[in-house]
């Protein structure tokens, strides 16, 4: 992506962002929210998270490539396992990129 | 404008102090994240100047991660867009969660509360709202120092700047230090790695892990359409999964 076009879209999203955080206290400040968007709240951090990390792990260049000798998709395993028993970011981040060396230096 | 007092600008004062001393514990959270978005967006060719002007214009940190993650899979503008425009939504429910505290001010507190408001800051502020005098009138609720003046909108800012400021000297230090980072490291790996460490913390609930196992069998099925759009149509489809397993777990009650 060009430098213009990314400056477009920062700006844009910076933008929305702050109507979002406007919209209840200055926009429809007497109107109330409707149930279905908490509920649909609730699921888009772990929606977009998974289909993110399915994506840098199995996706390249457009195309599906489910390489089980990669070492990426074996680090991040290893990663998932430390987040479930650690509840830790850095912990997770430390030992996925020790991980990654390793199946990278191995494979 | 009115004259203030010494004893008010005091309380206003200690007020702001006494919201940045609460907002202070977060910030060790925050400052491994706006490193790792600076260290991540140098990964993804962002400009350094650019990557740090979108801390202060977008100011949300997971979306900036998903927008430096997306950059690096080079994804269009409109699913980048997109994404990070559903990502963000959350913060309406902010907004109106503290939208009666706030109602009374002029506006230009609340364009900056507004532009202040993220996860971090409205985790700590709703809470000195919440627990002052619950029950009584409002102004008088939170005269523990002015009588009749409700002064923790101050409080709110101490929160807000706070946050402000180490999300941008996170950011700035994650883009000196990603300068050094040699490319056969694979730093950027590190921005899906946090992606599964906050899975992990938010698959507790079941409708969170139908969600998720969609948009990823979602990402993977559309993996083909042009611009990265399968991202978009995979969280659509995770949501729509999380919606349908909510009310089947509502109707089997």
């Amino acid at each position: 992506m060009s430098t213009g076009a990314l400056i477009v879209l920062l700006v844009a999203v910076g933008v929305i962002t702050f109507l979002y955080r406007y919209a209840m206290i200055g926009l429809f400040a007497s109107r109330s929210l409707p149930a279905w968007l908490h509920a649909l709240c609730r699921h888009i951090a772990p929606a977009s998270f998974a289909a993110l990390t399915a994506s840098a792990l199995f996706v390249h260049g457009g195309t599906l490539s489910i390489d089980l000798g990669a070492p990426k998709p074996w680090a991040a395993l290893v990663a998932a396992l430390v987040a479930w028993r650690t509840r830790s970011v850095l912990a997770t981040i430390a030992t996925g990129m020790a991980a990654l060396s390793l199946f990278k230096f191995l494979f | 404008m009115t004259t203030i007092t010494a004893p008010a600008r005091r309380a206003r004062v200690r007020e702001f102090l006494a919201g940045c001393r609460d907002e202070a514990p977060l910030q060790l959270g925050v400052v491994p994240f706006g490193m790792l978005y600076g260290i991540g967006a140098l990964a993804a060719g962002m400009p350094a100047w650019l990557a740090q002007l979108a801390s202060a214009v977008v100011f949300a940190g997971a979306a900036q991660l998903v927008i430096v993650q997306m950059l690096t899979s080079a994804a269009g503008a409109l699913p980048i867009g997109l994404t990070a425009a559903l990502l963000n939504l959350r913060h309406v429910l902010y907004s109106a969660s503290v939208a009666d505290y706030v109602r009374h001010l002029p506006r230009r507190w609340r364009l900056l509360l507004a532009y202040l408001l993220t996860d971090e800051a409205y985790a700590v502020a709703i809470l000195r709202y919440q627990t002052a005098s619950p029950g009584k009138d409002q102004a008088a609720a939170a005269a523990d120092t002015v009588p009749g003046v409700d002064l923790r909108h101050w409080y709110f800012l101490g929160c807000g700047l706070t946050l402000w400021a180490t999300w941008q000297l996170s950011t700035a230090a994650g883009l000196l230090f990603g300068a050094t980072v040699p490319p056969e490291w694979d730093i950027d790996f590190a921005v899906p790695l946090t992606f599964i460490a906050l899975l992990t913390l938010l698959l507790r609930e079941r409708a969170g892990q139908a969600a998720a196992l969609a948009a990823a069998l979602g990402a993977l099925a559309f993996a083909t359409l042009p611009y990265r759009l399968g991202l978009v149509a995979a969280i659509l489809l995770g949501l729509l999964a999380g919606v349908w397993a909510t009310r089947r777990g509502e109707g089997a009650r």
